[in-house]
């Protein structure tokens, strides 16, 4: 039996991986300044959907992949550490038992503890690691948009998934 | 979508070992942050940008940097501007613009982003996906977390290529085009095609869990293994050529 749960992990958390990086590397909306992708949404949807351990292990995971497949390898290990702690604090925060709803201030909260993590995460190590304080500063408005619209979205993508597919709420670990 | 960066090619960086090459870039992302010349960093770059050119050809160069380009760029110029140490070199009237502390940061900052920045990406050019698997499994990976990642390889062009088909039949069942609408109102309409394409992505997730069982995973007795890199005959040699090469280049550029 525990052969069997281990494999669904497995499979679970592959797949998560995998649509992390999709959701990173194909859908793109393009902004005054660039791009968005919708990595973020994929990272909330797995959090509020499967569960500290799978969102911190797709989140991080798939977002360095999509780093290295798209030629920025150095930013893999940052963004492995980033979106890992960010799936990882929004699933511990907004984490219940039973069928309970999530009260709309833990929502928030996790809405604010997801634009943190994001924006000053890549803020500090980026300044540390990669460029200066000055130019990872530059990035912190253009982390802040994407974050804050890839939780709103995220939080919108998992209730209709909730529906669509009642199964997923048995894959929760 | 491509998901592979590997450039075909049989140069000298194809026959060296994937464990020494993962070992000397890791080693070599750490050289650039040691206190060196100026002119050892940039030695360094340029020998790092020549065996480059020489394995994979001067066209994955010339991609390469024209991706980063925008971000070097932005480095460059921005930065003199925040460093105030060192002697004047560019002033309006009583206002300095440009020091010399500032300039020689912001060239030593150029010169480490293209190195490591290059080394990651030869690394990925010239070794397959699987081999660099392999290697990260020779230090002590676990063995799921290479399944997981070989997994995941595997699905993505699944899922990208599932994704693609619901957002072209979204965008069919509707009447007005993309192009005059507002930001918000193309994430809203965005929310059915991301959902049916993780409903897709997630229904393949019981299938995929019953065939690692059908395959014995978590048996003791296991029915498949990750194939090895025996084909590599020199492992030792090569780490060892590569940690000498690096602390050569330390002794020499170190500054004083």
């Amino acid at each position: 039996m525990q052969q069997n749960r281990n494999a669904l992990k497995v499979a679970m958390v592959a797949v998560l991986t995998a649509v992390v990086v999709v959701f990173t590397l194909v859908v793109r909306i393009p902004t005054a300044k660039g791009y968005l992708n919708l990595c973020d949404v994929a990272i909330c949807f797995i959090a509020f959907t499967f569960g500290p351990w799978s969102a911190f292990i797709a989140a991080g995971l798939g977002t360095a992949l999509a780093d290295l497949i798209s030629g920025y390898a150095q930013w893999a290990p940052i963004s492995f550490v980033v979106h890992g702690v960010e799936g990882l604090l929004i699933a511990l925060i907004v984490r219940q038992k039973g069928n309970e709803a999530v009260s709309f201030v833990r929502k928030l909260l996790a809405g604010l503890v997801c634009i943190a993590t994001v924006s000053l995460g890549y803020f500090a190590l980026s300044a540390l690691f990669i460029s200066t304080v000055s130019v990872a500063a530059a990035e912190i408005p253009g982390n802040i948009a994407q974050s804050g619209v890839g939780f709103v979205l995220g939080l919108g993508v998992a209730s209709a998934v909730k529906k669509a597919y009642p199964p997923v709420r048995s894959l929760s670990w | 979508m491509t998901i592979n960066t590997f450039v075909a090619g049989k140069g000298l960086l194809y026959r060296f070992d994937p464990r020494a090459k993962l070992l000397t870039v890791i080693l070599l992302c750490i050289w650039f942050f040691l206190p060196v010349s100026l002119v050892g960093l940039y030695t360094v770059v340029c020998l790092l940008v020549l065996v480059g050119a020489l394995n994979t050809g001067f066209s994955h160069i010339a991609k390469t940097f024209l991706s980063i380009l925008p971000m070097l760029l932005f480095m460059v110029l921005f930065m003199p501007f925040n460093v105030r140490d060192g002697e004047s070199l560019i002033s309006i009237g009583s206002f300095t613009l440009i020091t010399t502390e500032g300039l020689e940061q912001a060239t030593r900052l150029a010169g480490r982003f293209i190195g490591i920045t290059y080394a990651c990406t030869l690394l990925f050019a010239t070794t397959v996906m699987q081999e660099v698997m392999l290697a990260l499994r020779s230090f002590h990976l676990p063995y799921k977390a290479g399944l997981v990642v070989t997994l995941a390889f595997t699905y993505i062009p699944f899922i990208a290529e599932s994704f693609s088909q619901i957002a072209e039949s979204h965008s069919l069942r509707e009447a007005e085009s993309d192009q005059g609408k507002r930001i918000v109102q193309r994430l809203k309409d965005l929310v059915p095609t991301l959902t049916s394409a993780l409903v897709v992505a997630l229904r393949s997730i019981p299938n995929l869990a019953m065939s690692l069982e059908l395959r014995g995973f978590g048996s003791e007795q296991k029915r498949s293994s990750f194939k090895d890199l025996s084909s590599y005959r020199h492992p030792f040699t090569h780490t060892l050529l590569s940690c000498i090469m690096l602390v050569v280049f330390w002794v020499l550029f170190r500054v004083q």
